[in-house]
This record gives C-alpha cells, sequence and structure tokens, in this order.
C-alpha cells in the first residue's frame, strides 16, 4: 500500500501528471513547430503577397515527401536509387577510411615517435570544414564517384585514427603479458586479448566515420556529383522548389535518425553480447574532445 | 629548479638518478619534437613534390604557390574586408546561438520542456549544416536573416547539450537546501545553478564555434555576396584553385587561432579561481 500511494489517491491527478510528463511536450513540440510554421506563412503572405512561393505549406511537404516515398517524382532517379548510390559511396569510402586510419592509428598507439609524426596532421584535418574537402575534390577530381569517395575518406580518416589510437592505448597490457607469460604465442594473444579489447573502439571509428561521413559526403555531392542525395537535394533547390529542398532535408534526418538509432545500435547489442559489463562503453567509448564535437559544415 | 637543493639534501646517489630520469625524459621531448618537425617536413614536401608531379599543378597547387598567392591577395586589399564580413556574421549568429542553447538548456530543467525539446536537441546535432544552409537560402535569397538563422540551428543544440549535462550533474543537495531556505529562483539560478554551469557552457562555447565558423562559410557560399565563403565560390567558379585553396587556408588558421589559442586563454583565466573542476 505505501509503494503504490503516489500513485492512488484520485484518477484527476494522475491525468495531470500524465500532461506533465516528458512524453506529453514530445508529442507537443511537432504540433507547435507545425503551428509555427502555419502562423509564419500567414504572417509572411500578409505582409508580401507575393512571397507564397517561397515559403512552402505543410501539405506541400507532405505531399512531396509522399511522392517520393511512393517512388513518384520529378528527379531523374526516386528516392530509393538516389539513397542507394549514396550509401555505396558511403560505404566504398568508409572502408578505405578504416583501413587507413586503422593503419595509421595502430602505428600511432604502439609508437610515440609516430604519433608525433602524424598528431598535428591529423588534428589540422579533423578540423578542416568539410566544404574545402568538398570543393577542392569537385575541382581536382571533376565530377563522378571519384571526389565524393575522397571527400568520405578525408572526413572519415582522423576520426578512425583517434579511436584507434584510443583503443590501442587502453589495450589491457597485463592480459596480453599474461597471455605472452603463458606461451601463447603472438599471433593468438593478438587475436584473442587485443583485437577483442579494440573492437568497441573500433565500431565507435565506424559509427563516428559513418555520421560525419554521411555530412562530408553530402557536401562533396553537392558540388562535385552527378547523382546521389547531396545532388539531388541541389537539384531540387536549383529548380527553386522549397518544398522539394525541406521535403528532402525530412528524407535525411528520417535516413540518419535509421542508421544511429536501428542499425548502429542494434549492431552494437549483437557485437558486445558477450561481454555483458562494456555494453556502456560499447554505446559511447571515452568520448575525447574531437569526438563530441558534432562536425557540419 | 631543485637542482640547487638536491646536493646538500638528498644523498647523491638519487640526485644523480632523478637527473638521470629529467635527462631520459627532456631526451624524449627532443626525440618527439624531431619526429613532429619531420611530420610537417615530410607532408609539406609530399604536397609541394605530388603539385605538378602527380597532379596537375593547376590542379594541386603546392603551398609555395598557395603562399604567393596569399601575398597577391593581400596586396589587392581583399582580405581584411573579407575576414570582418564573415567575422562579424559568426559573431552575431554565435551570440544569438548562445542564448537560445543556453536558454533551452536551462528551460529543460523542467520535466514537460525537457521531453519537448529532446527532439529538436536531436535534429539540431544530427542534421548537416548544408540542409540549415540550403533552406535558409532558398527562403531568405540574400538577405543577412538567412546565414544567422542557419548559424543558431546549427549551433544551439550543441551549447544546449553540455548545459543539459552540467544541469545533470546540479548539485541536488545544495538547491534543496537553497529552497528549504526559502532562497528565491533568481537568486538560485545567480548564485547555484549558473557558476556550476560555466565550465559547460565554456565548453559548448568551444565546441558551438568550431562548429558555427564552417556553417557560416558554408552557407556565404550559397547565399552571400561577400565574406570569405562567396570569395571561395568566385575562386572555384573561375577555376582558380590557388586562390580557393589560400582563402579556405587561410581563414582556417585564423579559425584554429581563435579556437584553439584565444578561447582557450579565455578559459583559464575564467576558471583560474578554481583549480579541480575545468569542464
Amino acid at each position: 500500500m505505501t509503494s503504490t500511494s503516489p500513485i492512488s489517491p484520485t484518477r484527476a491527478p494522475s491525468l495531470t501528471r500524465a500532461l506533465k510528463s516528458p512524453l506529453s511536450g514530445r508529442l507537443t513540440f511537432p504540433l507547435v513547430c507545425l503551428g509555427v510554421w502555419l502562423l509564419t506563412i500567414q504572417a509572411v503572405t500578409t505582409i508580401w503577397p507575393f512571397a507564397v512561393d517561397v515559403l512552402p505549406t505543410p501539405w506541400q511537404v507532405a505531399g512531396f515527401m509522399w511522392d517520393e516515398i511512393t517512388g513518384n517524382t520529378l528527379a531523374p532517379q526516386n528516392m530509393y536509387e538516389t539513397f542507394w548510390i549514396s550509401l555505396q559511396r558511403l560505404g566504398a569510402g568508409m572502408a578505405i577510411a578504416m583501413v587507413v586510419g586503422g593503419v595509421i592509428g595502430l602505428a600511432m598507439g604502439l609508437s610515440k615517435s609516430v604519433n608525433a609524426f602524424f598528431n598535428d596532421w591529423i588534428v589540422a584535418i579533423l578540423a578542416m570544414p568539410n566544404l574545402a574537402w568538398a570543393l577542392f575534390c569537385s575541382l581536382a577530381f571533376g565530377f563522378g564517384d571519384t571526389g565524393p569517395i575522397v571527400a568520405v575518406v578525408l572526413t572519415g580518416v582522423p576520426f578512425v585514427v583517434i579511436n584507434v589510437r584510443e583503443g590501442v592505448r587502453n589495450a589491457p597490457t597485463d592480459l596480453y603479458d599474461m597471455a605472452r607469460a603463458f606461451g601463447v604465442p603472438r599471433e593468438r594473444a593478438i587475436r584473442h586479448v587485443l583485437i577483442p579489447s579494440l573492437m568497441p573502439f573500433l565500431f565507435a571509428a565506424g559509427r563516428y566515420a559513418f555520421a560525419l561521413g554521411w555530412k562530408g559526403l553530402v557536401v562533396a555531392e553537392v558540388f562535385g556529383g552527378q547523382d546521389g542525395a547531396g545532388w539531388t537535394i541541389k537539384f531540387w533547390y536549383d529548380a527553386h522548389r522549397a518544398y522539394g529542398v525541406i521535403g528532402y532535408a525530412l528524407l535525411f534526418v528520417i535516413f540518419a535518425l535509421f542508421f544511429e538509432k536501428f542499425l548502429f545500435d542494434r549492431l552494437s547489442r549483437r557485437f558486445f553480447r558477450w561481454r555483458p559489463s562494456a555494453n556502456a562503453t560499447a554505446e559511447d567509448p571515452a568520448p575525447t574532445d574531437q569526438q563530441r564535437t558534432p562536425q557540419h559544415g | 629548479m631543485s637542482t640547487a637543493v638536491a646536493p646538500t639534501t638528498s644523498p647523491p646517489r638519487r640526485a644523480s638518478q632523478a637527473e638521470l630520469a629529467r635527462k631520459a625524459q627532456r631526451r624524449d621531448r627532443i626525440k618527439a619534437w624531431g619526429w613532429r618537425l619531420a611530420g610537417y617536413l615530410f607532408f609539406l614536401s609530399l604536397w609541394e613534390f605530388s603539385s605538378g608531379r602527380l597532379m596537375d599543378e593547376t590542379l594541386l597547387p603546392g603551398p609555395t604557390a598557395v603562399f604567393a598567392t596569399f601575398g597577391e591577395l593581400w596586396q589587392s586589399g581583399k582580405v581584411p574586408g573579407a575576414f570582418a564580413t564573415t567575422l562579424t556574421r559568426i559573431g552575431i549568429g554565435f551570440l544569438l546561438a548562445f542564448v537560445v542553447g543556453v536558454l533551452v538548456g536551462m528551460l529543460m530543467q523542467n520535466r514537460w520542456l525537457s521531453g519537448f525539446f529532446k527532439d529538436a536537441v536531436t535534429i539540431g546535432v544530427t542534421t548537416p549544416g548544408l540542409i540549415w544552409a540550403l533552406i535558409t537560402a532558398i527562403i531568405f535569397g540574400n538577405r543577412e536573416a538567412g546565414p544567422l538563422l542557419a548559424i543558431v540551428l546549427t549551433t544551439f543544440a550543441v551549447i544546449t547539450v553540455n548545459v543539459s549535462e552540467g544541469i545533470k550533474s546540479l548539485p541536488k543537495d545544495l538547491i534543496d537546501m537553497a529552497k528549504s531556505f526559502g532562497v528565491g529562483v533568481l537568486k538560485r539560478n545567480r548564485h547555484i545553478v549558473i557558476p556550476h554551469l560555466a565550465p559547460f557552457i565554456f565548453t559548448g562555447v568551444r565546441f558551438g564555434f568550431s562548429i558555427a565558423w564552417k556553417v557560416t562559410v558554408l552557407t556565404e557560399v550559397f547565399s552571400s555576396s561577400s565574406g570569405i565563403g562567396f570569395e571561395m565560390r568566385t575562386a572555384t567558379q573561375l577555376f582558380r584553385l590557388p586562390e580557393f585553396l589560400t582563402w579556405i587556408l587561410a581563414f582556417y588558421i585564423l579559425a584554429l587561432f581563435l579556437e584553439k589559442v584565444v578561447l582557450e586563454a579565455i578559459e583559464r583565466r575564467f576558471f583560474g579561481w578554481r583549480t579541480t573542476l575545468k569542464a
């Protein structure tokens, strides 16, 4: 009885509690956004009647998104083809970035000299805006696949390097030493001790490289692509269809959320099922300064 | 500093050991610096070498070419004006973003409002700056409000995340005590909440700034007729890679300087009085 007393008194307080709960706030947010949007349109159209075209209504955007989802589009490729093309580029770029970054990160973690050799340049590449890579790649490699892929590699590599280096530094040296002392051959010790301890960091590296590589890819495609997600949003922009730009932007958000929340969370749970306690580290291993900085521009 | 004291206070053998350790440390540091310099030399010469040999010189101008172009641009007198325009935009936009970010973070103390703003923050953190740049460009066209809105939308979330992180670690007992002693809301915020949040806010500012300048340049590329981004766009459209690289590198160096040197110096100064809590 005592344990349920906070809930029991009457029905009315539980209703107000439901209204006050974070969930109701969360549900209110889209409604408020919609309201603000409609009010803005109302206000703008009364002040400047000619601005009707510029601010799309929510219905226009919803209609556009519905057309896109059903594959009925004015753009050269429908949304599924477009995102698939971009995903292929992202995958190729990420694979290269993982290999290159993994090797450099491993070397940097193992040797202080190598670390000193590369460190400043990694930081410099990390702080470079995506826009610079995108414009440079579009000019240097022309339109096509190479430019965007190089841009993904350049944005992804520093994150992989930093994560792998962190992982090597956190490797359980005592475990490794013990394995060696008990006569376990080096390859087996690396396979069973070092690599499992590196996994969470590699996974985090992949996740960051994915999120940031995606942003870099989109910018690169805007300037140096002939197809793909970035190119398509630029297509709507050039066509001066505001509802197309906003609708595509919403598709981007959905796409990113899908990968972040569903795919990576699932994967990480699956990957690290064998280590019951390390789930927390798998989700978010040692966020360093650079990692917590979401890169936009 | 202890070299003068060591011979008299400690036995000579330990002093020599400390000396040895210090020597080894110094050797390590010299070695690290040597490698660092080697890294600079290696990459700069790789860059210089590949321009003209591995890639066409017009496609990849080397560091010397970039340096020479910077001299030319400086002589033409375009540099300070463009820098000033962009920096003003960053300043105003970032100030707005800061106010919005801190306000939202503070409002998120309330449970309902924290639910309300949760998705806004997620969207703000995950959406690429490019999208905001395009949307604001198409809606506002050439007007000043476009870039400013884009900066606010991309940057506020980082500050909010840091502020709400700070709020999660607020000293609950102190606040409860203040409440039970009848201290008002304003005074409570002024004397407990804000001093506790300051380091978190500073972290947010540093991260936020690193995003803000990138987004500013990006929006200028799409919808502006002055500033670094505009100059970059002009250079790329005329296929002048040396000029483009010079603009972006010059501004990049300035932004890094502001981010790593100036902001950090301010932070150190600000928190000189507290020794343990440094964000």
